[in-house]
């Protein structure tokens, strides 16, 4: 659907129940989810506006930190010792007590580093859905920012209005 | 019904909405507007004061901390009281000083966060802050005491041409490790949260202060899967942070605890750092926020005396957990009866250093035990701040007890020495103080100090229900 077409509704920070109906609105017109987006200064659950799940690899992307981390503990571990034995007098070149200390380190900053990558990364990927901002959002408002074909303009709005929704023109949707 | 209860005549009185909205946070709801506007007055807002304070701060740590240190870098580490046999003085106990600072963000934001404690929302990012600049302060020790710090890369494990690697069975590399581990990681966990306020700070500002919100903020929108993706990662953190949290200063404690030195090597010195870091951490965020309820705009909406009132709570039983870990420790080397234990406990308890270990004990456990109880107290923010101070000059003595006096009475009697406190050995713990408060200070005025999405959502989660005849608090379940 063209960018052109795009809208954006404003709604009071306290209207979540508005927000949720005026979705199911939308969905009647015969919009469907992927041409919609909900935008809001606090969160709120995919539940609570009966959307369709979120989904995420921040997870997965923070165990394969996780395992990178272990593996490059295991090479300062035993690697190192491997490449330049420094044996000191009844002292194991392997120990295993000590090799816990740094394998636990760098598994935990490997996961940890890991999950802020996946955050950013995700963030920054092209994502579907209209593209829009609008900065009252920020104020506690909740915004649906959707996508719809010029001949339903009029049902929309009318359902939307009736919603008690600010209607936000077209050239105030800021892109970031 | 109603004329049933209007029958009875003695219907308990409703509590009234207005005494909770003047006592709790989270029943006195503004406006996000509002909130905004309040966080951002507060942020923008520089007095005459302000710079005069910050500029003193900022000097006192560009003479005490970088002058002196840049002294040392050219005369050498001899400028520091550090002789035979007590090699670790002021500059290692400031170390474990600040690292036990650090541990306060973590604990309230993380720890408080996994068991859903409601109270912590306004004041989160400011102790995030304290970690953040507290473990800074403290990371720079190692480099100053290390004296040749031109060559600290050499800690840094990286293929060289003589294929010379860090040892990684010392617990100095494992102190490398963790710090840098737990100082990225608490950036990340004070960046994360940061975003949807930097967000709202890049809508509502112009200039440079618009330019790093719109940097850092990454095109921050709050689409649904931008708060579910930031939601995942904060609870990763939460949950990951805390036994990274609990390493960190455990390995600081293995620093003394693997060595054989009497009154070292002791078993129980990990847990014993750990309480000791929270006590000190948590103490520092309650002085902090009594300062910044004092001295920035509209904070005294965020920042109540409820919350003093329950940190007052956590610090008086970490106050009893840390007497229960001193005397655990305390017991075992008495009753042992090894000489040389029991020489360090009565040169401690008698020497000429002894007001150390007596400022320790009433510091840490005699006045947080006799004032935290009383319910006034811990909900007045100046007392509060008061005993909070002491709280951590209180642990500033433990750290000298526990190193440099310690060192001073080894096995041997031939082996025992005085401390000698040179300018060095004041001037660089001072100038880091300095620069921690300047550091915090700047940052005040570029990022948001209280979280106001949170705030925000912890008010929408908080409700009066109904039950029988009166309205009772309640929180629900959003996420």
């Amino acid at each position: 659907m063209a960018e052109d077409n795009i809208h954006l509704a404003l709604f009071k920070e306290d209207k979540v129940g508005q927000v949720a109906e005026a979705l199911g609105r939308l969905r009647e017109l015969g919009i469907t989810d992927k041409d919609i987006s909900v935008i809001s200064g606090v969160p709120f659950s995919d539940k609570i506006l009966g959307r369709p799940m979120s989904w995420t690899r921040i997870p997965q992307i923070g165990i394969a930190g996780a395992v990178v981390g272990f593996i490059i503990a295991m090479f300062l571990n035993w690697g190192t010792p491997a490449l330049y034995s420094l044996r000191v007098g009844g002292q194991a070149l392997f120990p295993i007590p000590t090799a816990i200390v740094v394998a636990f380190e760098l598994t935990m900053l490997g996961l940890l580093l890991a999950t802020f990558a996946g955050v950013l990364l995700e963030m920054m990927s092209p994502s579907y859905g209209p593209k829009g901002y609008h900065p009252k959002v920020s104020d506690g408002n909740i915004a649906i920012l959707f996508t719809c074909p010029a001949e339903l303009d009029h049902r929309m709005h009318t359902a939307m209005t009736e919603l008690g929704a600010e209607l936000v023109n077209r050239s105030e949707v800021v892109k970031l | 019904m109603a004329a049933e209860v209007k029958s009875l005549g003695t219907v308990e009185p409703m509590p009234l909405e207005e005494d909770l909205a003047s006592e709790h946070l989270m029943f006195d709801p503004r406006p996000r507007e509002q909130m905004n506007q309040m966080v951002m007055d507060a942020m923008t807002h520089t007095s005459k004061r302000y710079w005069i304070v910050t500029t003193l701060f900022g000097l006192g740590a560009a003479i005490l901390l970088f002058g002196t240190w840049g002294y040392m870098i050219f005369t050498g580490i001899g400028i520091t009281g550090k002789n035979r046999p007590v090699f670790w003085f002021t500059l290692i106990s400031t170390f474990v000083f600040w690292i036990g600072i650090s541990h306060a963000g973590t604990f309230v934001s993380a720890i408080l966060r996994v068991f859903k404690a409601e109270y912590r929302r306004p004041f989160t990012r400011a102790a995030e802050l304290m970690t953040f600049f507290g473990l800074a302060a403290g990371a720079m020790y190692p480099l100053i005491h290390l004296g040749r710090v031109w060559v600290f890369y050499w800690m840094i494990p990286y293929p060289n041409q003589r294929w010379l690697w860090p040892n990684f069975h010392s617990p100095l590399v494992w102190d490398f490790l963790a710090i840098t581990t737990y100082l990225i990681s608490s950036t990340i966990y004070l960046f994360l949260p940061l975003m949807p306020d930097l967000a709202m700070v890049r809508d509502r500002t112009t200039g440079w202060r618009h330019a790093i919100a719109k940097t850092l903020s990454f095109g921050w929108r709050g689409t649904e899967a931008e708060w579910y993706r930031l939601r995942v990662a904060i609870r990763i953190f939460a949950f990951a942070i805390i036994p990274v949290m609990f390493s960190v200063h455990t390995i600081v404690s293995w620093d003394f605890a693997v060595a054989q030195t009497p009154g070292w090597h002791s078993t129980i010195f990990g847990p014993y750092f750990i309480i000791g870091a929270i006590l000190s951490g948590v103490s520092a965020v309650v002085t902090i926020l009594a300062i910044l309820r004092s001295t920035m705009r509209h904070m005294n909406y965020f920042i109540r005396p409820e919350h003093f009132d329950a940190i007052g709570k956590l610090i008086l039983v970490f106050s009893l957990a840390w007497a229960y870990f001193f005397f655990n420790e305390y017991i075992l080397h008495w009753y042992g009866g090894e000489a040389a234990v029991k020489n360090l406990l009565t040169f401690h308890a008698t020497g000429p250093d002894a007001w150390i270990w007596y400022t320790m004990l009433l510091c840490n456990f005699v006045i947080p035990v006799l004032t935290l109880w009383n319910r006034k107290i811990r909900r007045t923010p100046w007392a509060v701040a008061i005993i909070t101070i002491l709280i951590n000059v209180g642990m500033y003595a433990e750290r000298i007890t526990i190193i440099p006096l310690t060192l001073a009475t080894g096995r041997s009697p031939f082996d025992w020495g005085e401390i000698s406190v040179h300018y060095a050995d004041i001037a660089i713990p001072v100038g880091s103080l300095c620069f921690f408060i300047f550091l915090y200070l700047l940052a005040s005025r570029v990022i948001p100090l209280v979280p106001v999405w949170e705030v925000q959502e912890g008010q929408e989660a908080h409700i009066l229900r109904p039950v029988g005849k009166t309205k009772v608090p309640s929180v629900s379940e959003l996420e």
